[in-house]
């Protein structure tokens, strides 16, 4: 709360000043310094020189663990989304050469995937993408530097150059965007010295084999979701449930499909140790909390996937006294992305409560680099964010949960409108259909503002962008029976939506 | 004496044979369209960046390979099929590349002299 209004009135406070800060610029080395050379310190520095500014970026990758680097860009580029949706088509296709035989191609004998060549590939276009950032910075006068950076002062950042050189730049306004890297479990032996993360399977050069994915974030099933289409043995172990935050409803579809598509689920355990095998197998021991009973088994690789940590310790945050929220070790932030320090601002996964995506970064970063050139005054919506998990069957959504509606319109005052329906495709095919499925929740009374979307199903990412927008406008369900459907799709089945949940109705969708 | 070996080749086999020679090495290609006998491109964008990437020619890493690249007449560089656009994916002239890379510079990128730069002294 303060926070946004000691936003609100600096601004006031420089436009009155805005010539006079202007000038006083020429005091310090850069108008703008952004540590974290990712979706958002890109956006932001890029939109920032674009506006005037005289900008510097600092881009540092501490390598993980098990020694994996990489080049300018950010988790997003390098270690998250392009790889991942990557090997995900990479695991689709694999599924679609199957169904292929049943549309009249001739495929002899049985198809097998070759890691190398797709690592390669996909290891190939990310550099392009290091390559492209760089060109970008460059022509639009960012200065780049591939240094670690931390805070002085609020108005000096220091580096470390690889060669261990240090330098210090001044400028008048300091942006964090350095993001999170993936946590390694603290308790458990062997943890460190023979697992992986996200930080590194994208950036194996040999297939990882037989391997075990600790956890059951969105991470974690996207991994094992890519690494069983494209034949490995991979077994998910979950704790306690699946996509914690996301509808749960849709997350047991999510894990339903996961399980018949060949991954293997171990409900409700927990990791005990990993060791080494003479063989060089990893021989992993469990416990099964719902039993109690100790297992092993041996596995080529274990990744863990137990949540991201915020890239805060090395910053100097504290000395600076930059309040950070205890639990997550996140910047806790004002709405305009202000931190406790003033000229010192952070966004992106760091930032407390805020969605740890891409697209919400680049667009708070461009916002953020015109209010501090004094172009704008608009703030970051954060409400209303579509996302995709990709997953075998992919999952969208974009508003509320139907728990979250629950809880705060009540189940009285809301309406489930859904539907179980068979992609085209999927028929020729001979294809599971069963957990192809949408539901949108609305509020019950007036026009029946829709609050949530959800779709599980092929191109799910693709069919829930539309609506997103729609969702942005307002879209109530009356809007919906308005909307013509495209035949044949699946998103069409979103149009055509009529059984509530509350009917009890069989929601299963007939052919037209 | 240049700190950078410096050849020029003609066509795609010219090519492979330089690069084939020099294995390991940090090899920096310059394709353009032929010269005639004036010495003057039939690729008007060639003409333009060429001397702002021979300017730039000093910050070549020590040791590394420069090759100019003539790719052929006009008509050999339009047809899509050409050698080079096949193997090497190349999509215009003058395309200036760090071979073995993603690092690469394209038509108008190759008229500015701070990404010629970069090029030549990043890695």
């Amino acid at each position: 709360m303060a926070a946004l209004c000691r936003g609100r009135h600096r601004w006031k406070r420089t436009s009155s000043l805005h010539v006079l800060t202007r000038t006083l610029t020429g005091n310090y080395d850069y108008d703008l310094v952004v540590i974290g050379g990712g979706s958002g310190g890109l956006a932001c520095s890029k939109e920032a020189a674009q506006l005037g500014q005289k900008v510097a970026v600092l881009d540092y990758v501490e390598p993980s663990v098990q020694g994996t680097k990489w080049g300018l860009g950010g988790t997003c580029v390098n270690v998250g989304c392009i790889p991942k949706k990557l090997m995900h088509q990479a695991a689709l296709l694999g599924t679609a050469v199957k169904d292929a035989k049943k549309y009249g191609w001739q495929i002899s004998g049985p198809i097998c995937h070759d890691w190398a060549t797709m690592a390669e590939a996909i290891q190939n276009h990310v550099r392009s993408l290091n390559w492209g950032h760089r060109v970008q910075l460059q022509d639009k006068k960012v200065k780049y530097l591939n240094i670690k950076g931390s805070l002085v002062d609020e108005h000096t950042v220091k580096g470390l150059t690889k060669a261990g050189k240090e330098m210090t730049l001044t400028a008048k306004d300091i942006v964090i965007a350095t993001g999170g890297r993936p946590n390694y479990p603290t308790n458990i032996p062997g943890a460190m010295e023979h697992g992986i993360t996200s930080d590194d399977i994208f950036w194996l050069k040999k297939s990882p084999g037989k391997t075990l994915v600790v956890g059951a974030s969105y991470v974690a099933l996207e991994c094992a979701g890519f690494l069983t289409g494209i034949g490995l043995d991979t077994t998910v172990m979950v704790r306690s449930i699946a996509l914690r935050g996301f509808d749960q409803q849709m997350a047991g579809l999510v894990t339903d499909y996961m399980d018949a598509y060949g991954t293997k689920f171990a409900w409700k355990c927990v990791p005990k140790s990993v060791e080494k095998l003479s063989s060089g197998a990893l021989q992993v021991t469990w416990t099964d909390t719902h039993t109690g009973d100790e297992h092993k088994d041996t596995y080529d690789s274990v990744l863990w996937a137990v949540g991201r940590a915020p890239e805060t310790k090395a910053l100097g945050l504290d000395k600076l006294g930059v309040e950070l929220k205890k639990e997550t070790g996140k910047i806790i932030l004002g709405s305009d992305e202000s931190t406790s320090v003033p000229n010192i601002y952070a966004f992106g996964d760091i930032g407390e409560g805020r969605p740890e995506l891409t697209p919400t970064a680049i667009k708070a970063g461009k916002l953020l680099a015109r209010r501090l050139t004094g172009h704008s005054t608009e703030l970051m919506n954060y409400d209303n964010v579509p996302t995709t998990v990709f997953t075998p069957l992919e999952y969208a959504c974009v508003g509320l949960s139907e728990e979250e509606a629950e809880k705060r319109h009540g189940k009285d005052g809301i309406e489930v409108y859904h539907a179980f329906y068979k992609p085209l495709e999927f028929i020729v095919a001979e294809r599971d259909a069963s957990q192809c499925y949408l539901k949108v929740v609305c509020e019950r009374g007036g026009q029946q503002k829709i609050l949530g979307l959800h779709f599980t199903g092929p191109n799910a990412g693709e069919v829930t962008q539309g609506f997103a927008l729609g969702f942005q406008c307002g879209a109530t369900y009356s809007h919906l029976l308005q909307t013509v459907g495209i035949h044949p799709t699946c998103a069409e089945e979103v149009i055509k939506v009529n059984i509530t949940k509350r009917s009890g109705l069989d929601a299963t969708v007939t052919g037209c | 004496m240049a700190h950078y070996e410096e050849m020029a080749v003609h066509g795609y086999d010219d090519f492979c044979q330089a690069v084939s020679e020099r294995k390991g090495k940090d090899i920096f290609v310059y394709f353009s369209g032929n010269k005639d006998a004036q010495g003057k491109s039939w690729c008007p964008d060639c003409v333009t960046a060429e001397p702002v990437v021979r300017g730039q020619m000093t910050h070549l890493p020590e040791g590394s390979v420069f090759i100019y690249c003539q790719v052929g007449e006009r008509a050999y560089w339009k047809d899509s099929n050409n050698d080079f656009k096949k193997a090497l994916k190349l999509s215009g002239v003058p395309t200036l590349l760090r071979y073995g890379t993603p690092q690469k510079l394209v038509e108008e990128e190759c008229f500015k002299s701070e990404l010629v730069r970069m090029m030549f002294t990043e890695d």
